[in-house]
């Protein structure tokens, strides 16, 4: 049996939770057992209707103790399932909350954690992954024996196709004292762009150098003219130009886009461990030394006030064309 | 009260790194204190700082972790407890060995960094939090202690959120929490004498590691670095790039 703990947004399955199930699937075939899902808080059973089309059974956790995530409730949610399903592999979602929870629960089964892999499959008794590591700059195979808990890193993996109709069989879980030892007082919820930046095709980012909070007017328009998200540098979080969900980096999100536009950013290293798996990285400077060249398949040398509102004409004129 | 960090040595992302027979061979690179772990250090000086009690750190590594832990205790930190092991062990099994000299040691606060620059893994403080029974709070951005509980801000994927926790607890620290102080000549001189207890894995009957690592490659990509001049026509640059963009590398 494989446990694939789908995450949702009350309303939907997310893409990484199709994904999940991609990898569930793959894992299940050589372990043997089907694969089953685990859906946890508000809205998990109205989305069990969609869910159970990809797996034989999900299991809900709802209630009271469940309308606000907390690492220890979350991995004492997965573990119920985990024992009800008997489950030999756990998949979940490599976000920052499953990567939260997912250590606690590993630690529960004294089971293996494969983090943040780009690939898993098992062979024999053992499971394989492939992650990135220094930093994005390594890629690594690691092997470990079951019980496994593996998240999966966003947009590495195909989405699942529906597969028939499961059953949907809501899970109770008591808590215990270590869950009640966190209250969440205050949600701060920052207007995430249209598109979701670890999913999208495009990502323009703008650093520092774009010199004030309204000079990304430009970016947003350039962004929605390609149908892609807006990123930010530290520097520019910093200055409070934008909000912390748009900070691309090593402490921000890790994006591998299909074109990655670096404007009047320097390409710090701890920049780079989030772009640098981009397809084609694209970037504009005034310093024609700024690190980030290096790390460009195409640049140009030149102030962003002059040559962003070209590129937008240019784009334009292309997509009328 | 008594504050912990545990922290990491890691390679400096400055540095180039290389892999001989398949595996990441740091020798010859530049190691320091892991940059994450810095911000779990300072925070953890400043509590002692506000409120008085003890700063230990602590750490899981193998021998050379004991230069980090110098600079840590250079930066202002009491005392060190580095428990030893060569070759990778996996957070999983780190944690069972981190929480036996937590557990004796009994601390109020514990902080370690978001995420370790070298294996990219975010999972030793949840970890540590599992094997102790303690909460965890990822990614935090700001911290105060009040009425013996904590008040925490953290980052989540979308916004952030404020938490009140029961102590003792585990956090990680994210950027933004505070400006780490760099260690002063005194502060060197003083750490040379400061206490580095250290203890082998194998006594606190922790051994392996749950996790192998089969093989390592470099993974840079090659990149055109095709440059163009836009500082006196940024318009016939921009058409020039954006004719590549569409023609040449086919992405617009
Ligand atoms: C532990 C740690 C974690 C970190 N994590 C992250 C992270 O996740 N993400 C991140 O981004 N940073 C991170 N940083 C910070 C990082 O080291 C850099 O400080 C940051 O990325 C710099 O942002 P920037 O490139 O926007 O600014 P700068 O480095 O100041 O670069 C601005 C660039 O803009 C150019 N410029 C200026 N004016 C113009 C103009 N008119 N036209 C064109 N170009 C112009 C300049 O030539 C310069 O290259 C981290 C640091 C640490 C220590
Ligand atoms: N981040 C890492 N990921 C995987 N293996 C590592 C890592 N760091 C060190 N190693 C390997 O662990 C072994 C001993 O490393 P160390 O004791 O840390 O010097 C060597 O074979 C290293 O290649």
């Amino acid at each position: 049996m494989v446990l694939v703990v789908l995450d949702h947004d009350g309303s939907k399955l997310r893409k990484s939770a199709l994904e999940g199930v991609t990898r569930g699937r793959k894992l299940a075939e050589v372990l043997g057992g089907d694969v089953v899902g685990l859906l946890i808080g508000p809205g998990a059973d109205a989305v069990a209707e969609e869910a159970k089309d990809y797996v034989s059974k999900v299991y809900t956790v709802t209630g009271a103790d469940f309308e606000t995530y907390t690492a220890e409730k979350w991995a004492k949610a997965a573990q119920a399932a985990a024992a009800a399903a008997g489950a030999k592999a756990v998949v979940a979602p490599a976000s920052r909350t499953g990567r939260s929870w997912t250590p606690r629960l590993a630690y529960k089964l004294d089971a293996a954690l494969l983090e943040d892999t780009l690939d898993s499959w098992a062979e024999g008794d053992k499971v394989f992954a492939t992650k990135y590591s220094f930093l994005n700059r390594v890629l690594e195979k690691q092997a470990a024996g079951l019980p496994a808990v593996i998240s999966v890193k966003p947009n590495t993996t195909p989405l699942a196709e529906p597969a028939g109709a499961g059953t949907v069989e809501p899970l109770s879980v008591e808590l215990g004292e270590l869950e009640r030892k966190v209250e969440v007082l205050e949600k701060i919820v920052e207007s995430g762009g249209k598109v979701s930046l670890t999913e999208a095709d495009v990502v323009v980012t703008g650093g520092r150098g774009m010199g004030s909070a309204e000079a990304f007017g430009m970016i947003e328009e350039f962004a929605d003219l390609l149908g892609g998200a807006v990123g930010a540098t530290r520097a520019v979080i910093d200055a409070g130009w934008r909000p912390y969900s748009e900070q691309i980096g090593q402490t921000g999100k890790t994006v591998q886009p299909t074109i990655y536009f670096a404007l009047a950013l320097s390409g710090a290293v701890q920049h780079q461990a989030g772009m640098n798996k981009s397809k084609v990285v694209v970037a504009v400077n005034k310093d024609p030394d700024a690190p980030i060249f290096k790390e460009s398949d195409y640049g140009v040398v030149g102030d962003i006030h002059q040559v962003l509102p070209a590129m937008i004409e240019e784009v334009k004129k292309l997509k009328s064309a | 009260m008594k504050y912990v960090a545990i922290i990491r040595q890691v390679p400096d992302g400055e540095s180039k790194i290389k892999v001989e027979g398949g595996q990441v061979d740091l020798s010859g690179t530049t190691m320091i204190l892991d940059q994450m772990d810095e911000y779990a250090v300072e925070e953890i000086i400043r509590l002692k700082e506000q409120h008085d009690g003890e700063a230990v750190v602590v750490a899981f590594g193998p021998e050379r972790t004991e230069e980090a832990m110098r600079t840590a205790l250079a930066m202002g930190a009491d005392r060190g407890v580095l428990i030893t092991a060569a070759g990778y062990v996996d957070p999983i099994t780190q944690a069972a060995a981190l929480a036996k000299v937590l557990a004796e040691e009994a601390p109020d606060v514990v902080f370690t960094g978001g995420q370790q620059a070298d294996w990219d893994s975010q999972a030793l403080g949840a970890a540590t939090a599992e094997a102790l029974g303690w909460p965890v709070i990822t990614w935090t951005t700001a911290f105060e202690l009040e009425d013996g509980k904590a008040k925490a801000t953290h980052d989540l994927d979308e916004g952030a959120e404020v938490v009140r926790v029961e102590l003792p607890a585990v956090f990680t620290a994210q950027q933004g929490l505070n400006e780490p102080r760099y260690p002063t000549l005194p502060g060197i001189m003083k750490a040379k004498k400061k206490e580095i207890k250290k203890i082998d894995a194998a006594e606190l009957g922790v051994g392996g590691s749950k996790v192998e690592i089969v093989e390592q490659r470099i993974m840079e990509l090659e990149r055109k670095g095709k440059v163009i001049d836009g500082t006196k026509e940024p318009a016939a640059a921009a058409a020039e790039l954006v004719k590549l963009l569409h023609e040449e590398a086919k992405v617009l």
